[in-house]
């Protein structure tokens, strides 16, 4: 009886065993992409979350893939499987690139994409008096024939760096949005340099703001400013 | 020998019986219906029918949607589908309901072409059927099959533009290539289910069985889909994403192609003049357009049935009223205070800016449009002998301006709020057996409940899951008056739409327009056509949804009662869950499922933004 069961096992076992012998010869996702999103104006082109994204889709397949840039104008993906890719950078508040590149992603792949921003934000200032936060900027365009119509304009308040569209309180934010609705070029100069106030922020806490001023474009998106920290006294 | 005698016997006997029992197998199989069978009789194609019908793509009470938050998605039609609050009208701002945002705009997937394929293989079989069927039978046959391939067209072509037409069965058997077919471009589209319903009009007779089509269903469809094709082309030419796919046309038509297809529209419209009339079997304008829901009509052009017998009846009246009113379950679908807005500012508020007090809530109700009244359950209105009982709590005085107090930090107001019933304040109940309360999802969060549709004439307790057989009106006559009026308004001629406009405020007893213009016509569709999955696809044609839905939050209105006057008050406040909604300019188009595309890579390029 004893001989069987351990025969038993044994065959499980070498059962066992040999089952596990067939191995994954397909290499990992072991290729990465990273780079910068360059704004011809200088510098990188400031974005926010749900916003700017980098499209690509492996040459030999049908489902694209997108790496979200990230708050400074950079992107990273390290678990990508190595092949060749179409590329191009899309989602964000800049003149549209139709034409994919083709790049080679191996380990530590880099590329960096240059796009032209729809609107530069220049000359953010935030000034507090009490817990009234006032926001002045001035808004210029790299190119104005063609660009789509200014929707409106808003502050962007959160607790966090992360602070853009979809992270920030909507209270301090969305709710101190003023409406534009105009072309760019029907804009007179003093149109062109705004102010923003933000009231009653809580006294003895830190807050991080920008501001940014959306398009009537395809992705309705929005050129940001830089991201300033601003502490109310107690 | 006599062994051997017996053997030859044994042969004999097995050889002939093996022999004649192989010609008995060449019988066609007994448990597959040939096409002989089905499109020889009436009979035959009538069970055929009954799957195309079932799985024509009706956006009825029990339409799913998007799979997304748990709801379940796509054209139902089991036994147990009670999610009618997963609806379209919880997103745009009708309702609010389950979806914890604007969640449906990718939709869920329809790709019908499997029953495309039935409707195909019908198409071409008929033709062959003349001597059982008689060539008037045929005919009248076919047309029908035109009209349900324009209707499975036209759920393809208002979701994704573009699709490949085909129509002929494909053969499975054929080269990988051919089977693959590519998209055709979005105004081809909507050209072939014109020419389709055409066809339709045409060759049907002028009447038929309740939940089948006849001419005239062609017709009203044809004025919908035209319409919804001439929106795209002025619209969608102004407000669009770009990409590949608009530049190829697979996504977009040409502003010029406007015109035409809204004079499809008018005309098709027009068709149905004096074939069909507006209920107004009751001389109680609230009561008449109650009933307009529930009984059979003159207005009613195409239904969908349902029944308990079958296993596809409907959970309308157990999903849309609170536990309080029903024998089971709960409800998620709540009206909001924008869409109420719609018939006008409701006389809450007094013109210095206080709340009106109110002695009790059914007074709100006085002088509103009996349109409104019926379609939809006010504080204080009665069903199956209960009243609505609507409180979000009790002030023990109230002061000040209703605006001031709404915009208070919620722990500055002086309310009193419970989270349940049970709770008194100086011996009253604090909240309503009927809501408002933040403690669930199962009361309302905006002050509203659902009336269109729901049988008020059942008995509380047979109110259960699964009960109700009200048929869907899947096409009504005052719907194609809209159409007809919005396409009159476009094409400019108003004179047309002021008299379509003022027919249907008429029987809703509102007052009549002297004057007509677009923003009229849009509005009357939304109040007349309201929780009937329509204003999901205006937004979308009207191409007004990302302006419309750009972080949204709806309304609701609250219902109090202020202790030290005996009075009650309603303020305007956020729905109770404060929810928003974003359309993305790129749902205008949904994507080309993911499934097909990696079965057939000619459908790329997707449509933009995917």
């Amino acid at each position: 009886m004893k001989k069987l069961i351990s025969r038993i096992l044994v065959g499980a076992t070498l059962l066992a065993s040999s089952a596990c012998t067939k191995i994954d010869n397909y290499p990992g996702p072991n290729a990465s992409f990273q780079g910068n999103i360059i704004s011809s104006t200088g510098g990188n082109l400031l974005t926010s979350g749900g916003s700017t994204q980098i499209w690509m889709q492996q040459i030999g397949w049908t489902a694209p893939q997108t790496i979200p840039s990230k708050f400074d104008g950079t992107f990273e993906d390290t678990r990508l499987f190595s092949g060749g890719y179409r590329v191009l950078p899309t989602g964000g508040a800049f003149w549209p690139i139709y034409d994919t590149i083709t790049v080679n992603l191996g380990k530590g792949t880099r590329h960096d994409f240059t796009v032209t921003p729809y609107l530069v934000i220049k000359n953010f200032k935030a000034t507090l008096s009490g817990t009234t936060l006032t926001l002045t900027y001035d808004i210029d365009a790299p190119i104005v024939a063609g660009l789509p119509t200014i929707k409106d304009t808003q502050p962007y308040v959160n607790t966090t760096r992360l602070v853009g569209t979809g992270a920030s309180i909507r209270d301090f934010s969305d709710v101190n949005s003023v409406t534009i609705n105009k072309n760019f070029i029907d804009m007179s100069t003093a149109e062109k340099s705004r102010t923003l106030t933000v009231p009653n922020l809580i006294p003895g806490r830190t807050f991080f703001v920008r501001v940014g001023v959306r398009l009537n474009d395809s992705f309705n998106s929005s050129n940001f400013s830089e991201i300033v920290q601003v502490d109310i006294p107690k | 020998m006599k062994s051997i005698k017996k053997l030859i016997i044994a042969i004999s006997v097995a050889t002939g019986a093996l022999a004649t029992s192989c010609q008995k197998l060449n019988i066609p199989p007994t448990n597959i219906f040939t096409s002989d069978v089905i499109f020889n009789s009436q009979a035959g194609i009538t069970s055929f029918l009954a799957t195309i019908y079932q799985d024509l793509p009706i956006e009825d009470f029990k339409y799913g949607p998007s799979g997304n938050d748990g709801g379940p998605a796509g054209f139902l039609h089991g036994g147990n589908d009670w999610t009618e609050f997963y609806n379209e009208a919880g997103v745009i701002g009708e309702e609010v309901g389950p979806y914890s945002g604007f969640n449906i705009g990718t939709g869920f997937g329809f790709w019908p072409y499997g029953d495309i394929r039935n409707v195909n293989i019908m198409i071409a079989e008929l033709p062959k059927h003349a001597a059982g069927l008689t060539q008037a039978g045929v005919n009248a046959l076919l047309g029908e099959a035109h009209f349900l391939r324009a209707y499975y067209y036209f759920g393809l072509a208002k979701r994704y533009g573009g699709v490949p037409i085909i129509t002929v069965a494909q053969n499975p058997g054929a080269p990988l290539a051919t089977l693959r077919v590519h998209r055709d471009k979005e105004q081809a589209v909507w050209d072939f289910i014109g020419a389709e319903l055409d066809l339709g009009y045409q060759m049907m007779p002028a009447t038929s069985d309740a939940g089948r089509a006849n001419k005239y269903v062609a017709a009203a469809l044809k004025s919908r889909a035209m319409l919804y094709a001439a929106c795209v082309a002025k619209y969608g030419s102004v407000n669009f994403v770009d990409g590949q796919a608009r530049a190829s046309g697979l996504a977009g038509i040409p502003a010029s192609a406007a015109t035409a297809y809204f004079q499809s529209a008018y005309d098709a419209a027009k068709l149905l003049d004096g074939v069909y009339k507006l209920y107004t079997a009751n001389a109680d304008k609230v009561q008449n357009y109650v009933d307009l829901f529930l009984k059979p009509s003159p207005e009613n052009i195409f239904i969908k049935q349902y029944s308990m017998a079958n296993n596809t009846a409907h959970s309308w009246d157990d999903t849309m009223s609170p536990r309080y009113f029903t024998a089971n379950a709960l409800t998620r679908s709540y009206p909001t205070l924008d869409l109420v807005s719609l018939w006008g500012t409701l006389p809450i508020t007094n013109p210095d800016g206080t709340p009106t007090r109110f002695d009790n809530r059914a007074q709100l109700m006085q002088g509103l449009e009996p349109r409104l009244l019926a379609t939809i359950y006010f504080p204080g209105a009665t069903l199956r002998g209960l009243t609505f009982d609507m409180q979000r709590g009790i002030y023990p005085s109230f002061s000040g301006t209703a605006a001031a107090e709404v915009a208070k930090q919620p722990n500055a107001r002086s309310y009193i709020l419970a989270g349940d019933t049970k709770t008194l304040y100086q011996g009253l109940q604090v909240i309503g057996f009927t809501g408002p309360w933040t403690g669930g999802d199962e009361l309302t969060r905006t002050g509203f409940y659902v009336r269109k549709y729901v049988d008020y004439t059942r008995q509380q307790a047979t109110v259960n899951l699964n009960t109700s057989v009200q048929p869907w009106i899947d096409l009504r006559y005052a719907e194609v008056l809209l159409n007809r009026a919005e396409a009159a308004v476009e094409l400019g001629n108003t004179a047309d739409a002021l008299t379509d406009i003022n027919l249907i405020r008429d029987r809703a007893g509102a007052a009549l327009y002297g004057s007509i213009d677009l923003t009229k016509v849009r509005n009357e569709r939304r109040m007349e056509l309201a929780f009937e999955n329509q204003y999901y696809w205006d937004l979308k044609r009207w191409r007004t949804a990302d302006v419309v839905l750009d972080r949204a939050h709806f309304k609701g209105l609250m219902p109090y009662y202020v202790f030290n006057e005996n009075k009650y008050i309603f303020l305007a406040e956020p729905e109770l869950f404060n929810r928003e909604y974003t359309f993305q300019k790129q749902f205008y188009y949904e994507p080309i499922p993911g499934g097909e595309i990696g079965k057939n890579p000619n459908l790329l390029p997707n449509n933009p933004g995917y």
